[in-house]
């Protein structure tokens, strides 16, 4: 049995008389311990995906099953990042962790869960901030504090909705390797099961045991692929790969392929 | 800072000025108390030699010594108008001398009624502000019922209180009660639509990060609702205490036996001015001490805000 099955899920939306279709028969499943990302243009219906794995919206046909059991709500076996607001404002760094942790462990004393918290934004670099607010950090820095709420948690499954899409591209590729580096661990304990939904082709190959590409307008599964790469991984050494490239280079075709036969023109040069 | 910059202000120049001219000779043939001035200026020159030396940022040196320099320029003016050449009514306007040895002499009764005053503000101003604030968090937590009391708490907020006085004084059985009753409705419904207008416009996002954390109603409502609507629930605070202080002093003056409205009132219909200006300049520190604790209480539930 997998970690998640996702079984024909399909989503309306009527807004003001027009329907549309965000998601069409969607299905594919991810097994436990895999990091699998959604991939695909704005619009392909990836974040509706992911908002219906977080129990905070539902489809209007098919189900999410989670160990086998039907997804019916919000759950303290996922834990989300969002790319905006994961954390409180009005909570220090370190009080936005020890509250997740304290929903998730509602026996912890508040010592305890500050504890926790203050390791996990160790682990992320950034214990020297832990009293800051939200407004006194980075976006790359509040989404640290994120990333080590939902690690300290410690979910089965971690959902993430393009948590580094607001980030500047040098910081970006640092966090990429900090979640990399988190989540691969040390190989004492097991692998959380991970969805990461982004449009960067690159973060998915670097990140992913599976990519899920969608196409837009119905959301739609378009192929499902196999990341061929060992773990554990390095950025720099994995670049340089003929391997690499080529595996880049057949996504980015597939990518654009997609956009080219919806649009159905030839005249379309890239 | 420089030690020119840090002492050489027109401040100093301004208190010198003050001392200087108690020696114009007086034409005033009462006691014009001018040691309570001299006194009182020299305690604040003290004051404002201390800040100067300790204080780290120029904008609050300049600041403050304007605040300085606006009293010191009051009490030249004052001075010379009344003592030294008598242009205004001594009936009406006592030189400042006699004012503050009026409010020394009065120092007690003084006491007695700030507390009156005051104590009436708190209670009905805490008692609205809890009830409101409770009432309106979960008003605005259901859309329609919050969308409809938003209306009919506008409305209703934009009666003036004062005309709730008859009620008052036909239900309830003292000047007191009337009054506690009064301060609750002038504060209740600004906190109320304040509340109610932060809850229902709290980040849908916030309220989502929230929702996948898997919290409890009551954790969602206290712990996340209510700090994300602080900043619209302290404008309905802030007008309810602003209204309040005026309500108060205007109820006192009308039928108190005491209080600082019942202190200017009482001693206005004696022709004693010298001590209706100790009652407005009291009413006015009070007020100046409450919004300024009231300030830094709000600036410090916000400031994770900027």
């Amino acid at each position: 049995m997998s970690k998640i099955e996702i079984n024909h899920l399909t989503v309306d939306y009527t807004e003001k008389k027009n329907s549309f279709t965000a998601l069409k028969d969607v299905s594919f499943s991810i097994e436990e311990g895999a990091f699998v990302s959604v991939i695909g243009s704005s619009g392909c219906g990836k974040s509706t995906l992911l908002s219906i794995l977080e129990g905070i919206n539902f489809p209007t046909s098919g189900e999410i099953l989670i160990d086998g059991a039907p997804v019916t709500g919000t759950g303290t076996d996922r834990g989300v990042v969002f790319q905006h607001y994961s954390l409180f404002p009005w909570m220090t760094a370190r009080k936005n962790v020890a509250f997740g942790v304290k929903q998730v462990n509602k026996s912890a004393s508040k010592a305890e869960s500050l504890q926790i918290a203050d390791a996990f934004l160790e682990k992320v670099g950034l214990e020297r901030f832990k009293n800051k607010y939200p407004s006194q950090l980075s976006g790359g820095m509040q989404q640290r504090v994120a990333i080590a709420r939902a690690l300290a948690m410690n979910t089965d499954i971690l959902l993430m909705d393009e948590p580094f899409g607001a980030i500047d591209a040098k910081n970006r590729t640092v966090l990429q390797e900090l979640l990399l580096e988190l989540w691969e661990g040390d190989g004492t304990s097991p692998r959380k099961t991970v969805v990461f939904v982004t449009h960067d082709i690159d973060e998915a190959i670097l990140l992913s045991d599976k990519i899920v590409m969608m196409t837009a307008h119905p959301g739609q599964v378009y192929k499902e692929i196999d990341v061929p790469f060992d773990r554990p991984r390095n950025r720099a050494q994995l670049v340089q790969t003929k391997e690499y490239n080529k595996f880049r280079n057949k996504l980015l075709a597939m990518f654009y392929s997609d956009i080219v036969n919806k649009i159905g023109g030839e005249e379309v040069v890239l | 800072m420089t030690i020119k910059k840090r002492y050489l202000r027109t401040v100093h120049f301004l208190f010198l000025a003050l001392l200087l001219i108690q020696l114009i000779p007086n034409q005033l043939n009462t006691e014009t108390y001018a040691h309570y001035v001299v006194w009182f200026a020299v305690g604040v020159e003290i004051l404002t030699l201390l800040v100067s030396s300790v204080i780290k940022k120029p904008a609050g040196l300049t600041l403050f010594a304007d605040i300085v320099s606006f009293i010191y320029g009051l009490l030249i003016a004052w001075t010379l108008a009344t003592a030294k050449f008598n242009l205004l009514k001594p009936a009406l306007f006592p030189p400042p001398g006699r004012v503050f040895w009026q409010l020394l002499g009065d120092y007690e009764k003084i006491i007695t009624n700030i507390f009156s005053s005051v104590g009436i503000i708190l209670q009905g101003y805490l008692l609205a502000a809890a009830v409101a604030i409770l009432l309106g968090l979960l008003l605005g937590s259901s859309e329609r019922l919050g969308s409809a009391a938003t209306y009919i708490a506008k409305f209703l907020g934009a009666i003036p209180p004062i005309v709730y006085i008859p009620y008052g004084i036909a239900l309830l059985p003292t000047f007191r009660s009337v009054s506690v009753f009064v301060i609750f409705l002038a504060t209740f419904w600004p906190v109320l639509a304040g509340t109610m207008s932060g809850v229902m416009n709290v980040d849908k996002r916030t309220l989502d990060s929230a929702r996948v954390l898997n919290v409890s109603r009551f954790t969602m409502l206290f712990s996340v609702i209510l700090p994300a609507s602080l900043p619209q629930i302290f404008i309905g605070c802030n007008q309810g205490l602003t209204v309040s202080f005026v309500l108060l002093t205007s109820a006192e003056m009308i039928g108190a036996q005491s209080g600082l409205g019942y202190y200017i009132k009482n001693y206005s219909d004696f022709g004693d001015y010298t001590r209706t200006l100790v009652g407005l300049i009291v009413i006015g520190i009070v007020i100046v001490v409450i919004s300024f604790g009231f300030n830094k209480l709000q600036q410090y539930l916000l400031r994770w805000k900027h």
